[in-house]
Parts: structure tokens; sequence; C-alpha cells
């Protein structure tokens, strides 16, 4: 009995053995599907950013920059390509934009889009598009914003943005901001392939530019306003917010 | 040749002169208050045109805000009574002579925009155009010639007395060359 048992057990064994032996030497040949996949929050989205040959994952913790003001459904949408380091882009920003953004924007006139057009010129531009567009993936797009352009003159000078961002966010939020600027240490335009894996905010930025191009926007600030899906011709430079008013509420008259 | 082709030679540059540039000046206005975005044509599309021309005058950043929308809403409808009354002849002295200050003006505002380093809409035939050096050429080096021409042509050229409707026979007079 006891040797049938032990031949039954023996023959198991072997068994088993012969199995965990087969599935030990067959397991590097099955894809590991989910292994590296990072994990996907529900209200998240997972990108997956190419730098010319290598790819960047996007944290997932976080969807899209959300560079808008107001509501999809205003009659009125007003496009707005910047460089944070441009004076101009400044001024508007201050005198016009501010002000529409507290009466248009607020009472469902207008739905203000940003969208970034960091020029060759401006040695900052670029860095500060890429802060903006962290914070923007966190919900800060607003206050760094609001900052960049205050502080302008000052991180324009030396490159210290980071300073300011930190001032205008709340800390739990800035961590994740600077989590999300990880890979981003290059001061320069987009990374090349050659400098390696890049940033990952880059592909928002020269999304935005590629819309620009298409207008084409060659300076900035330069404004596209449209109405009921027509667009206007694309305005450049700094318009006050008196004479913008006085264009929206004939645009909302017509 | 003689004096009357000399005469005549000036006029007919006087009236091509002032039919180009009073379809230049017509143009312009046109541009400036066609309807945009797909709009018809009417009182609200042409109100809209020029608030939108006015955030062109108001990008040049010469003038307040209260000044601006005043001057937009008058700039188009000159330019447009500018071309008429070019293409009519009539008192061609004043309306050459205006129209050179009226580009002289322009110009003027061009170059000190392009001067303070703005990257801005021209505005000059509509939105679209922006100041920098081929639109500076095109207005300095052509327009303003043009009208220049027109208005010392208007002045030099004397008009003949009117011919009665009533043939006269008069002996012919000898002709000196």
């Amino acid at each position: 009995m006891r040797r049938k048992t032990c031949g039954t057990l023996g023959a198991a064994a072997e068994f088993l053995a012969i199995a965990l032996l087969a599935l030990g030497l067959a397991r590097p040949a099955f894809p590991q599907a989910n292994a590296a996949a990072p994990k996907t929050s529900p209200t998240a989205s997972n990108h997956l950013r190419t730098t010319g040959t290598t790819t960047s994952t996007v944290s997932p913790a976080f969807g899209p920059p959300v560079k808008t003001y107001g509501s999809k459904n205003a009659p009125i949408t007003m496009e707005v390509f910047t460089d944070y380091q441009c004076p101009s882009c400044r001024n508007l920003f201050e005198q016009t934009l501010r002000p529409l953004i507290n009466e248009y924007v607020a009472s469902g006139k207008v739905y203000l889009i940003h969208h970034d057009f960091p020029l060759p010129m401006h040695r900052y531009g670029y860095e500060a598009a890429r802060w903006a567009n962290a914070a923007a993936r966190v919900g800060q797009f607003g206050n760094v914003e609001a900052a960049l352009y205050d502080h302008q003159d000052a991180w324009g000078a030396d490159g210290n943005i980071a300073k300011y961002v930190e001032d205008a966010v709340p800390a739990a939020d800035f961590k994740r901001i600077e989590k999300l600027m990880q890979g981003c240490e290059d001061r320069s335009t987009p990374t090349s392939a050659a400098q390696g894996p890049g940033c990952a905010l880059d592909s928002y930025i020269e999304q935005d530019r590629a819309i620009g191009l298409q207008i084409p926007v060659q300076s900035t600030p330069t404004y596209v306003i449209s109405r009921k899906g027509q667009k206007l011709p694309a305005g450049t430079g700094v318009v006050s917010w008196p004479i913008l008013k006085q264009f929206f509420d004939s645009l909302l008259s017509s | 040749m003689n004096e009357n082709g000399r005469s005549k030679l000036g006029r007919n540059l006087l009236l091509v002169g002032r039919i180009a540039l009073g379809v230049i000046f017509l143009i312009a206005a046109y541009q400036k208050m066609k309807p945009q975005g797909g709009m018809s044509w009417g009182l609200a599309s042409i109100k809209t045109s020029l608030a939108l021309f006015a955030m062109g005058v108001d990008s040049y950043q010469m003038l307040p805000p209260w000044a601006v929308s005043p001057l937009a809403h008058f700039i188009p409808p000159f330019e447009l009574f500018l071309g008429l009354w070019l293409l009519s002849g009539i008192a061609l002295r004043l309306s050459s002579l205006i129209s050179t200050l009226a580009i002289g003006v322009f110009i003027t505002a061009m170059f000190s925009a392009y001067e303070r380093g703005l990257t801005i809409s021209c505005g000059c035939f509509g939105p679209g155009e922006h100041v920098g050096p081929l639109t500076l050429m095109r207005d300095s080096l052509l327009f303003l010639p043009l009208a220049l021409a027109l208005t010392i042509g208007s002045f030099w050229i004397r008009r003949k007395p009117r011919e009665s409707a009533a043939p006269e026979t008069v002996a012919p007079t000898p002709r000196t060359n």
C-alpha cells in the first residue's frame, strides 16, 4: 500500500516537477503583456510619447494639460498663441486677458484657449512652457500662467522659473509638478533623439506649435476668434480690453 | 511734341493716376468693411468688421482706447469717399492732396510700429497683412509716389478754356515751334 502510495505520489511528483520545469523554460517565450505597462487610473489616460527613437511614458496619474478658461459652450472662442517670455504677450495677458477672464469668460460669453508658441529668440520661453504644461496637468495652469507673466522680468534674467511656480501653487501640487518636470532639465528646445529620452511635456508644446503653424502664427501674441464655428482672420499684437470688448459685443449682438 | 501734345499726355497720365489711386482706396475700404467669419452683408456685419479693424488700429499702440474706435469707424468710409472722389475727377487738386496726406499718415504709423518692433497686422487692406519691409516698400515706393505725382500733376496741368457750343470760324494762327 505504502509502495502504491509512494508509487502514486512519486509519479505525481515527477509529473509536477516536469511541469514546473517546462513552465520555467517556456516563460521567456511568452510576452510580458502587463509587466511594464503602467497602471491606469480610471479618470486619466495613459500616453506614450516618442522623442526621436526613444519612448518616454508620461505619468498616468495626470491627464493631459488643461489650458483653457470657461465653458466650451460659450458663443465665442478665443485662441491665443503666446510665448511666456514675450513682453507683448505679458502685456496682452495683464491688460486684456485678465479682465476678459474675470468678465466675459466668467459670464460664459467667451471660451479662452491658450496655446504655447515659444519663440527661438527667448532663451527660457520653452522651459517656461514646460512648467506651464506640467502645472496644467495638475490643474494649476491659471495660477502658474499668471505667475510666469507677473515675474517675467525676474525669471527671464536668470531662468529661475521653479521659484515662481512654487510660490504660485500649493506645496503638494508643486511636488507633482516637479515630478512631471523630471527629464526636462535640458533647457533648450525639444530634445532630439541624440540627447536622450527627452521631456515628455514637449509633445504638448509641439502640438500647440503645429496648430499655430497652420494659421500661420508668425509672431506672438497671435489670437484667433471664432463664432459659431466660423474663424475670423487672426490678429496679432496687443489689443486693449475696451476695444476687444467692443468687438465681442458686436459679435454677440449680430 | 508740342504743347498741346504734352498737355494731352499729362491729362491722360492724370486720368490713369487718379483712376488707379481711386481704385486702391476703394479696395482698401472694401477689405476693411466686408463681412468676416461667414457673415452676410448687412449693417451688423459692417459693424463687426469695423470693430475688427479697430482692433488692428489699437495694435499700433499709438492712441488711447477712447480714440481708437472713432478713428477705426471713420477711416474705411473715408477711404470709400476718397476713392469715389478721385474717380469722379471733381476738384482733383484737393482730392489728390488729401489722398497724399492720408497715405503719408498711414505710412508714418507703419514705420513707427516697425521701428518699435511691433509685429502687427498692417490693416491696409483688411486683416492678415503684416507690417514689414514688403508692406513698407509697397506703400512708400508705390502708393505714395503715385499720390504725389497725381497731386503735383493736378496742380501743374492748367486747364484750357472750355470751347463754346457753336464753333466759330476763326482764321488759323501761325504756329510757332
